[in-house]
């Protein structure tokens, strides 16, 4: 598949500026005002491009120019105040000037059928936007004063906003899982945008590995995906009915999460006194985090076949990698508890895009016979995500979730030249 | 003839003994073995018009009733035959497969069924005896659906499991698995169903000193809100021991039916509990369940057996033509029981008067035919005819008389 067309280039160092991070929100006042005024132009030149797109076959260059400005301040707008940049942004949309930058596009010839549909198109694109971070509700609210600017308050890019502040805060440096969380939110909502203005015709990629494809990976957790990740075939008859099928499994979940929830605070104290979790007690909280996770994968249609009810390791197209037993430090395991609550919030607001991503999902798979790569890509994000969580609070590492969308990579192995 | 070849005719031979003896014991009832039910004309006891009105409706309740089951048929037929490709979707052990066969064996059905569903629940509506929309029929029956999924998980999970430790000996362990089921599902299904107790003073008055009568200790009077998707009058007998209640549905209570007449309803249900019925049911559940799973475990045995997914489609097709072929008996059985509780009411309230106006305001009110045709008696018909209820009646009130 080629380039999307509209690309995000991060070049933020992950430094902030404490005091600026503090009044992020009243700084980013004025900026608020000038987009709601912009937005209100925004929406009479969006339509005047409409008809001359319809018309002509191709967007007019002054409009393109405008709408592309837009949308390019609206990125570095969200950038700010989700704090994944740091520097106070210009008013003007001007492409190169910010850390988070999205590259658009020049007027290209587009087909008149995707043009004239473009508000339909787009709204499952606008669905997903908004549980991502609403840059796609920012142009649609600009007819009503009420809407405009209002945060989807469990979307990522909101999560990524309240706990980056804290952070940036205490370390004055944005944690890098959630500066790459916001990137994907703002690129996305870039793309969206730029779809519904007819910047281009391109539909918006969902794929979060390559709207990041040129950041750097973190390090490789040690929970995380293995298996088949381009098993994108679906039966269409296990989608239709993939909901009611699952609820067997459902079922056995909720029973087997009330066993683990016995044997995780068991094992708490076990690490809390031993340093390590009992051996028997990780071997049966591993199963059922792999458990969940095949359960998961198999209800949101990011993976196909049933799945097993044992939580055996390799035995699910999307599969969990999971650590040994390892010492703990007794601090992060005595605190465990409360030190998960942030991951937590970062989980609900994936398991939002999880939940539209998987509808969507439904739809195609059930018209192609085969997921969406982007969606499924998107889902497996929020799947490892869920997996470390839960990893994280069963005491199977002690590792913290990483919210970056990219999977991480091994440190490359030192090899020492024996002649030198 | 080898000794072991003896052994096991004498082990047959006995255990159809004991069959049979059992199946004789529960069929005892209180209803005098002499009792000669009279020869009534429907034409006496209803208009030209009801019988035109229940005959026309009973022939699309006919025709639906087949296609169903001719449609269930020939679905599971075709699943029974091509079903295995699908657990090439499953990434499950043999048991999880089986599960996923089964569901999707049922899902088929569902399909195959909704059609008929669709225009029973048309015909309904149209005699105003059902108040569901299409909607909520659709999404109605797709979470019972659901429900059934799961149950039917559990089912294939004790069935497979023991089939897996058990070889063709499965059914041995299995059948009485499923009677503890049934068992505790027979106890716990009153607390399951929302109920609220019977406001009418004047009815629980009565349900005390029929309690009293029938020797059955307190039973709750409950009553079920069942009057916005149907107007079908009915009321049940359930659970066992401690969980036992008579449940009205609301229809019945709705001003529709006499206190007398609702005292011969409440004290049938109070019957039921008092020849313990639902015992009795479970009983008969046991008999059939035996040599149900054992026809299975030998009509399975071709493709493996009951521990391979493959034979699930299969398993599903035998389970549901055997469950038609038993129907008749089925049906019989439940007659049979339901005319020993008709007779328990008719034994205490001494009023056959009102038995008679009951059973003749249930025509009206449900379109049942009062004298259905042969094939419908044998299949359709849980409870014994109108006319035959009616008979009873006049039959109770000649016995008095003597």
């Amino acid at each position: 598949m080629t380039e999307h067309p509209v690309q995000l280039v991060v070049e933020d160092d992950l430094k902030r500026n404490r005091l600026t991070v503090f009044f992020r929100l009243i700084l980013a006042i004025p900026h608020l005002i000038w987009a709601f005024l912009w937005s209100i132009a925004v929406f009479f030149a969006a339509i005047a491009n409409w008809i001359v797109t319809l018309i002509a076959g191709r967007p007019a260059g002054s409009l393109h120019r405008f709408l592309s400005r837009y949308v390019r301040y609206l990125a570095h707008l969200y950038a700010y105040l989700w704090l994944v940049a740091n520097p106070y942004p210009g008013f003007v949309g001007e492409e190169g000037e910010y850390p988070i930058e999205v590259r658009l596009p020049p007027p290209e010839a587009q087909s008149r059928w995707k043009t004239l549909l473009r508000i339909v198109l787009a709204l499952p694109a606008v669905v997903l936007a908004s549980a991502l971070g609403s840059a796609g509700n920012a142009f649609a609210g600009g007819s009503g004063r009420s809407r405009t600017y209002s945060y989807n308050t469990s979307s990522l890019g909101t999560a990524v906003a309240v706990l980056g502040w804290f952070a940036s805060l205490a370390r004055g440096r944005m944690p890098k899982g959630l500066r790459d969380a916001g990137a994907y939110s703002v690129g996305y909502n870039a793309q969206v945008l730029a779809y519904v203005l007819l910047l281009t015709d391109r539909y918006p990629n969902a794929d979060p590995t390559a709207m990041l494809a040129d950041v750097e990976p973190p390090p490789l957790h040690p929970v995380h995906l293995v298996g088949d990740a381009h098993d994108l075939r679906r039966s269409r008859v296990i989608v239709f009915f993939r909901l009611l099928l699952a609820l067997p499994h459902l079922v056995w979940l909720a029973l087997w999460s009330i066993a683990a929830i016995i044997v995780a605070i068991l094992n708490w104290f076990v690490t809390l006194f031993a340093g390590t979790p009992a051996r028997g007690f990780h071997r049966f909280l591993s199963r059922y985090v792999r458990y969940a996770l095949h359960v998961a994968a198999f209800l949101y249609l990011a993976a196909n076949p049933f799945p097993g009810f044992a939580g055996e390791a390799g035995s699910y197209p999307l599969d969990l990698e999971l650590p040994e037993r390892e010492r703990q430090n007794r601090w992060k395991t005595g605190f465990r508890v409360i030190l998960v609550v942030p991951a937590a919030v970062v989980n609900s607001a994936l398991s939002s895009a999880l939940i539209v991503a998987a509808v969507f999902t439904w739809f195609v798979a059930l018209v192609r016979g085969s997921a969406p790569w982007g969606l499924r890509n998107l889902s497996a994000y929020a799947l490892r995500y869920s997996a470390q969580v839960n990893a994280y609070v069963f005491l199977l590492t002690d590792t913290y979730p990483h919210a970056s969308p990219l999977e991480g990579t091994a440190p490359a192995q030192l090899t020492f030249d024996e002649t030198a | 003839m080898t000794p072991r070849l003896a052994a096991r005719g004498v082990l047959l031979v006995a255990l159809a003994a004991v069959w049979a003896l059992s199946a004789y014991l529960l069929w005892q009832t209180k209803v005098p073995s002499s009792l000669h039910l009279p020869h009534l004309d429907p034409r006496t006891y209803f208009t030209a018009a009801q019988l035109r009105a229940t005959a026309s409706f009973s022939r699309v309740n006919d025709l639906i009733f087949w296609g169903t089951t001719l449609a269930q048929i020939a679905a599971l037929a075709v699943y029974a035959r091509w079903g295995i490709r699908w657990a090439r979707e499953s990434a499950a052990g043999p048991i999880g497969t089986g599960m996923l066969l089964g569901m999707l064996g049922f899902a088929l059905v569902w399909a195959v069924e909704l059609p008929f569903g669709v225009l029973d629940l048309w015909w309904q509506k149209r005699h105003h005896l059902s108040s569901v929309g299409y909607v909520s029929y659709l999404f109605g029956g797709w979470f019972s659906l659901g429900g059934q999924f799961v149950f039917l998980c559990f089912a294939l999970a004790i069935v497979m499991g023991f089939a897996r430790k058990l070889g063709e000996r499965w059914w041995i362990a299995a059948a009485p698995a499923f009677v503890g089921l049934v068992l505790l599902f027979a106890f716990i299904s009153p607390y399951l169903t929302p109920t609220h107790r019977l406001h009418n003073a004047a009815l629980r008055a009565v349900a005390t000193r029929l309690e009293a009568e029938e020797h059955v200790g307190h039973v709750p009077i409950d009553v079920e809100t069942v009057r916005d998707v149907t107007s079908l009058p009915n009321a049940e007998a359930m659970g066992i021991g401690p969980s036992r209640r008579v449940v009205l549905w609301d229809t019945l209570v709705d001003g529709r039916f006499s206190r007398p007449e609702l005292t011969i309803v409440i004290a049938h249900e109070l019957g039921h509990l008092a020849r313990n019925h639902i015992w009795k049911a479970v009983g008969w559940y046991a008999l059939f369940a035996f040599p149900g799973a054992f026809l299975i475990a030998r009509a399975t045995r071709r493709r493996g057996g009951m521990g391979q997914a493959e034979a699930v489609p299969l398993a599903l097709l035998v389970f549901v033509v055997l469950g038609l072929l038993a129907l008749p008996l089925e049906n019989a059985i439940s007659r049979h029981r339901e005319a020993e509780a008709d007779w328990m009411a008719l034994r205490t309230t001494h009023d056959p008067a009102a038995a008679t106006a009951l059973f003749r305001r249930f025509v009206p009110a449900t379109l049942d035919e009062p004298s259905p045709s042969t094939i419908d008696y044998l299949l359709l018909e849980n409870h014994p005819t109108i006319m035959q209820r009616i008979a009873m009646a006049q039959a109770w009130r000649q016995s008095a008389k003597k």
